[in-house]
């Protein structure tokens, strides 16, 4: 091919042409193969300086285009789309960024224009070896599956509804609600929780687009963002129903902790030791009694149980050990309440306020260690050791044990199948702990909720709520989806089938072809990181736009 | 000569972090010797050792490789893996009689700017005290 390459120094008004003798830089780079103009501009990015560039295409037929001004961050899409409309592919362009990272960091303009020169030509050398990539798009299924029908996976349903998008909820059990529906309270307003759950749950089965589905499980999810292949299985009735979605949200949520693990609390050997959950069931129904129907005189609260063998404070076992206290009170007034904490964790604007108000006569908050539990007549003795290392015991009535919460029984299965990565805890890992919160490394899977870590019922539906931004701004009806350009590529003459680029691969978008025995990439799920490329033992991969040659060429000339 | 030694320092910058660190020590105002030409990548781990073996042998005095702090890539886990084969190659530049010493890695974030230019200007006065880099000699 005959190339033509027009380069274009941008003044950047003083930014640059203050900084930078632009006509050595001119001067230098204008006998250079394949460049038919050099030209200085006063600001490029502006609309003249784009329609001048744009005329410049056409008045000298350039099939290349190198522009040096500022980062690649700040206007690499302004001169990507000049190419467009002047009818050269964006890729034949290169930016070399003499502002930020030359005339701005440089005092000395003899240097500033030495190394604005490197740059120039580095950028020059660069695009000669630039290939022309062309935009994908695909159709993309507007449609959301949300697996897990707790609050998380309501909230995203009668949001995403509301936003007019076919729902399927698919819940395990055979109701909705999740744990929360056991809660006659919840912290730390002590609003109705159990009687609130129950009405979204009816208004949510009056929603036409939210097809829902109980007693059921996701067997299958294949595909990509925008489009993934759904089975779900009814598990009483058997059958299975197949269907399309864009976007998958984990809303699953979490179990507790196993205390069987942890024998020395007495748990399913005494009457009258609960679990946190079946202490809410038995406050809801009304009956707060012993074994022998009589109402406790005294009842201890063990926080913190599986902490240690978990290795994370589960954030919501503290408060809602609180919140019975008030359950307690509300109930029996002149019940003595023990609790037995290891640290109290009360984080938020509202928290501190909630616990000082749960103080008074006949409550006690001690600070225990080394918890065990022994049988004393019809009561429970408390051994324990107290904050000054010394042995104390306490008797009681009825302990509740406050577990840790861990994930979902199914959580494990559905990352296996899904290559959705589990993360600290075997929780689902998200994409970035700071930059993406609720995606995940798998396009168009979102977490929410417990599914994610432990956290109180306001957090979850944050996350709910983030998941319903993240998935109406991206997942946009009729409008095509499109994915990565700058994608990598597997030669099948190199490939000698050893299956490293499987692994290193973050996001699966690498599979092995048993037939021909050789990796693929799939270009639809391939995020362009290049890390696959380094890892290839006998450079089969190539990464577009990132090729060993393009890098090489710019190479040669910084070390000039 | 190694009054007037002027290096050629290469230096290889993630596209999401480092690359967007060092556009703030130039929005900063910061001063960062002339000799670093960066090259922008998406990712650390794009940069293959032979790369970076390729730089040495052209005559860079100096590679120096930034990305995202760990825990930070932008694609997960793209600067462990370049963190691990940096200390590979470090081995065999060794037993290949190179300088290691002349490769850098650092881990320079979008909002460290300051950083950047104390990354940069610490290496270049290594490299500075090291002097040429002997290939570039052997070339000439
Ligand atoms: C005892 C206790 C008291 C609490 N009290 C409070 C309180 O007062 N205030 C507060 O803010 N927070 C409280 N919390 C925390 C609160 O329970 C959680 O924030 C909330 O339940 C999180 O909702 P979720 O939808 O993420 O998960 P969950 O409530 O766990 O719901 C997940 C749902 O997903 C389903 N599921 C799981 N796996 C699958 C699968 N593979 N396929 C289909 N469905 C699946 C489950 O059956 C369940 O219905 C308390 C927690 C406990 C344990
Ligand atoms: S293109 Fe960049 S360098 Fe040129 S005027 Fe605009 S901001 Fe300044
Ligand atoms: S690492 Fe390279 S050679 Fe090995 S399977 Fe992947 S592409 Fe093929
Ligand atoms: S470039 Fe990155 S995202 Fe693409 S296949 Fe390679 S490792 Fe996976
Ligand atoms: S994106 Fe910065 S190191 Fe991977």
């Amino acid at each position: 091919m005959n190339r033509k390459i027009g380069v274009y120094i941008c003044e950047c008004g003083p930014n640059i042409a203050e900084k930078i003798d632009i006509d050595k830089v001119i001067e230098a780079v204008t006998s250079l193969n394949d460049i038919v103009t050099v030209e200085r501009y006063k600001l490029l990015c502006s609309e003249a300086g784009k329609n001048y560039l744009t005329e410049q295409i056409k008045k000298h037929s350039l099939t290349h285009l190198v522009v040096a001004a500022c980062s690649p961050r700040d206007h690499q899409l302004t001169f990507m789309e000049v190419c467009e409309n002047a009818k050269i592919n964006p890729y034949l362009f290169q930016l070399a960024n003499i502002r930020e990272q030359c005339a701005w960091v440089t005092d000395n303009k003899e240097e500033a224009t030495k190394k604005a020169i490197r740059l120039t030509k580095a950028a020059i050398a660069r695009v000669r070896c630039h290939s022309p990539l062309e935009k994908k798009e695909i159709e993309s299924n507007p449609d959301i599956l949300i697996i897990g029908g707790g609050i998380a996976g309501i909230e995203a349903s009668l949001q995403l509804a509301h936003s007019n998008r076919k729902i399927y909820l698919v819940e395990k059990n055979s109701f909705l609600g999740g744990l929360i529906k056991n809660f006659e309270k919840k912290y730390p307003e002590m609003q109705p929780c159990s009687a609130s759950i129950l009405q979204k749950i009816e208004t949510i089965k009056k929603i036409s687009n939210i097809k829902i589905f109980t007693d059921s499980e996701v067997q299958e999810i294949l595909g990509f963002f925008g489009n993934f292949e759904v089975k779900v299985k009814n598990k009483k009735e058997k059958d299975i129903e197949s269907f399309n979605v864009g976007a998958v949200v984990f809303a699953t949520g979490s179990s507790l902790f196993d205390i069987n693990k942890n024998p020395q609390y007495g748990y399913g050997k005494f009457d009258n030791v609960l679990t946190s959950l079946e202490f809410e069931q038995m406050n809801l129904s009304k009956k707060i009694v012993l074994k022998n129907n009589k109402t406790p005189k005294s009842v201890a609260i063990i926080y913190c149980v599986g902490r240690t063998d978990k290795g994370y404070c589960s954030e919501i076992c503290c408060m809602y050990s609180i919140k019975f206290v008030r359950y307690l009170k509300d109930n029996i007034p002149d019940i003595k309440i023990v609790n037995f904490y290891s640290d109290l964790c009360i984080p938020g604007k509202s928290h501190q306020k909630f616990y000082e108000q749960t103080q008074g006569e006949n409550i006690d908050f001690i600070r225990a260690e080394n918890i065990d539990i022994t049988k004393k007549g019809e009561q429970l003795n408390i051994s324990y050791d107290d904050e000054t290392n010394r042995k104390k015991n306490c008797i009681v009535d009825m302990v509740i044990l406050s577990p840790a919460l861990e994930p979902s029984v199914d959580a494990a299965k559905l990352a296996e199948f899904t290559g959705v990565p589990l993360g600290d805890g075997d929780f689902f890992a998200e994409e970035h702990e700071k930059l993406n919160p609720v995606s995940t490394s798998t396009q168009g899977v979102f977490i929410a909720g417990c599914a994610q870590g432990p956290k109180s019922i306001s957090d979850t539906i944050i996350q709910a709520e983030a998941v319903t931004g993240k998935i109406l701004s991206s997942l946009i009806p009729g409008k095509k989806i499109e994915p990565e350009v700058k994608v990598s590529q597997i030669s099948e003459s190199f490939c000698i089938g050893c299956k490293t680029c499987l692994d290193i691969c973050s996001y699966g978008a690498i599979t092995f072809d048993e037939m021909n025995k050789i990796s693929v990439v799939n270009e639809v799920i391939c995020r362009g990181c290049g890390n696959c490329v380094a890892a290839c033992p006998s450079g089969a991969i190539t990464l577009k736009h990132f090729t060993f040659n393009q890098i090489y060429e710019e190479l040669k000339e910084a070390v000039q | 000569m190694t009054e007037q030694f002027e290096p050629r320092i290469v230096g290889f910058l993630c596209n999401w972090c480092s690359y967007a660190g060092a556009d703030l020590a130039g929005t900063s105002k910061l001063k960062i010797p002339s000799s670093l030409t960066p090259i922008r990548v998406m990712c650390s781990s794009r940069i293959d050792p032979v790369l970076i073996l390729t730089a040495l042998l052209q005559g860079a005095d100096g590679v120096l490789i930034a990305g995202c702090h760990p825990g930070d890539c932008h694609y997960n886990e793209g600067n462990y893996y370049a963190r691990r084969r940096f200390a590979v190659l470090k081995k065999v530049v060794d037993s290949l009689g190179l300088e290691s010493d002349r490769l850098c890695l650092s881990w320079v974030s979008a909002s460290e700017g300051q950083r950047f230019a104390e990354v940069v200007n610490e290496f270049n006065e290594k490299i500075k005290k090291m002097g040429q880099n002997p290939m570039k000699k052997k070339m000439l």
